[in-house]
């Protein structure tokens, strides 16, 4: 057990060093793309808090990846505050707005919570685009970062990072002290969780918030990057789709499983899209429903059970009657 | 002492009255049945008690605090556990997680860190007997290891005061006097006891007094050997034959 331990800890640190050197190797094409994959790693996890670890499909996660965008875009063009402001300031913005938009919708279940969550980030879509203060479907500026092109590459990649990094590491944590017990309590049986003591409404809302709060925080340095938001592009629930698909793709309710499917769904969308310039959007729903039927519990399953046989898939199909 | 005690419940689904003004008591330490024929309210009641309905009249007190309108899990926080009828295990869960759900949020659950309730778990696992198979899926039990792993998480709650709807369903012979000699050891823990259970040989060896529920009201309430040589209770729940069956 402690050499399991051992070994996993030199892996993410190895992974880790890799992925901190990566930008010091390759031009800024490829900077680009790796800060694009860890944005998508971060909001694939911190969906993967409310839909893979408490068992509530948000359709709606945009929303805070949106918010996030706006406050930083808000605060720093109309109030002029530091981006370091604007961004601790869009985490906590979205986390609220969870909590706020948790207290009705969190109640509830299965489907009906999936359509209430898409509804809330299209009405916020629509409220934004109406505001002055967003300056509506006109768009929203934002100043330009202070620094030398190949030093603004750097600064987005390491601010994704670092957010990716925090993300992980707070599910991490959470899944070792009670929280984490009470949402797959949750999310395995809610009423026996309430019934041995588990005050769901407050565990979900807290999920909720953390989901926010990281997708937020995404939203914040997206925003600063792209210098210019417009609600159509940010609220755009291709996004909570992208990070669904993710999350499903690489292992819901599993620590590292949503990095490995943004990881895959990235490369795999791009080098498809690469060769078939028509047709890649075809290939790449091929891909996915082999990769739902084959490996429904994900990359990572295959990974940490180093199966990758015939007999594998086989026995996945059998058991989920596919 | 009476440590739980409901005044006049009654308990109306839409029109349907499924426990009609029922009065009972519990004495610490001491085991109660609760019998009567399917749909008689024995679950209903059970779920008023644990806070999953509230009841439309009357109300219960534990401890002398009234619990009624309670939430089930301020309930469970309280020192009230229950099991359910149709197990309700967390299925992603090892068996000794499941346990660990139960020591962390239960009465007991409040100073205790995530290590020292997995700790307790695994006490309570021991002690009902799965702790062979604590590192097992919830979901890969057999029905007898399943009631027993609803009863351990009932108990890792460190409850005062255990609910326990047919846990014996579904048992073998053997299993079921397992079951009882293990109901006899959680008694001897201190706590009291509420059992609805179908298995008069399980009801007639642990129980101190048995109170019946027919069509939502109770006809009967005493001990053991009254209430099952009560002719109301032949009549409604237990048979003409029931005596010639188990003699």
């Amino acid at each position: 057990m402690e050499k399991k331990t051992l070994r996993n800890f030199l892996i993410c640190g190895l992974i880790l060093l890799i992925v901190v050197l990566f930008p010091l190797v390759n031009n800024n094409f490829i900077i680009r793309f790796g800060t694009d994959i860890l944005m998508f790693a971060i909001m694939a996890s911190a969906w993967n808090i409310i839909g893979g670890y408490t068992g509530y499909a948000s359709f709606g996660n945009v929303v805070f990846f949106g918010i996030g965008g706006y406050i930083t875009a808000v605060l720093m063009e109309k109030a002029g505050l530091h981006f370091s402001i604007a961004y601790l300031a869009a985490g906590g913005g979205a986390a609220l707005f969870a909590v706020l938009i948790g207290l009705p919708v969190l109640r509830l279940r299965g489907h009906y919570f999936a359509i209430a969550t898409l509804g809330v980030a299209e009405a916020m879509k629509a409220l934004v685009q109406n505001l002055e203060i967003t300056e509506g479907n006109s768009g929203i500026y934002l100043p330009m970062l202070d620094l030398p092109i190949q030093g603004q590459y750097y600064f987005f990649f390491y601010m994704m990072l670092g957010t990716l990094i925090m993300t992980l590491l707070a599910t991490y944590f959470m899944l070792n002290a009670k929280l984490g017990y009470s949402l797959i309590a949750i999310r395995e049986d809610e009423d026996a969780a309430n019934s041995v003591g588990i005050n769901a409404t407050l565990s979900k809302t807290i999920a909720f918030a953390l989901s926010g709060f990281f997708t937020g925080l995404a939203g914040s340095i997206y925003a600063y990057q792209q210098a210019f938001l417009k609600p159509d592009a940010v609220f755009t629930v291709h996004t909570t789709v992208k990070m669904i698909v993710m999350a499903v793709f690489g292992g819901m309710g599993k620590l590292f499983g949503p990095l490995i499917g943004a990881f895959g769904i990235e490369i795999i969308s791009e080098t498809l899209s690469n060769y078939f310039l028509v047709a890649h959007t075809l290939f790449f729903g091929t891909v996915v429903i082999l990769a739902i039927v084959f490996t429904p519990k994900g990359l990572i399953d295959m990974i940490t059970q180093r199966k990758f046989g015939i007999t594998y898939f086989l026995e996945n199909i059998r058991e989920h009657r596919i | 002492m009476i440590i739980l005690e409901g005044k006049n419940i009654t308990k109306r689904f839409a029109g349907l009255v499924a426990v009609g003004d029922v009065d009972f008591y519990l004495q610490q330490g001491e085991i109660l049945g609760l019998i009567g024929p399917n749909g008689a309210g024995k679950t209903t009641l059970v779920n008023v008690i644990a806070g999953v309905y509230a009841p439309s009249e009357g109300d219960v007190f534990f401890k002398g605090k009234q619990i009624s309108g309670k939430k089930p899990y301020q309930i469970g926080r309280m020192g009230i556990s229950r099991t359910f009828q149709v197990v309700k295990p967390f299925p992603g869960m090892t068996v000794k997680e499941n346990a660990a759900v139960g020591a962390m949020y239960g009465a007991g659950g409040k100073n205790k860190s995530a290590k020292e309730a997995i700790q307790r778990a695994e006490e309570i696992l021991e002690f009902v007997g799965l702790a062979d198979q604590m590192k097992k899926g919830a979901d890969q039990l057999n029905v007898a290891s399943r009631k027993r792993l609803e009863m351990a998480k009932a108990l890792a709650m460190d409850p005062e005061l255990v609910l326990f709807d047919e846990v014996m369903a579904g048992l073998n012979f053997s299993e079921i006097d397992q079951a009882v000699e293990l109901i006899k050891k959680i008694r001897e823990r201190g706590m009291t006891i509420l059992i609805i259970e179908h298995v008069m040989r399980a009801i007639k060896n642990v129980c101190d007094r048995i109170f019946v529920l027919h069509h939502g009201e109770k006809i009967a309430d005493g001990t053991v050997e009254d209430v099952l040589n009560d002719e109301t209770v032949i009549k409604a729940y237990l048979g003409r034959r029931y005596k010639e069956l188990t003699h």
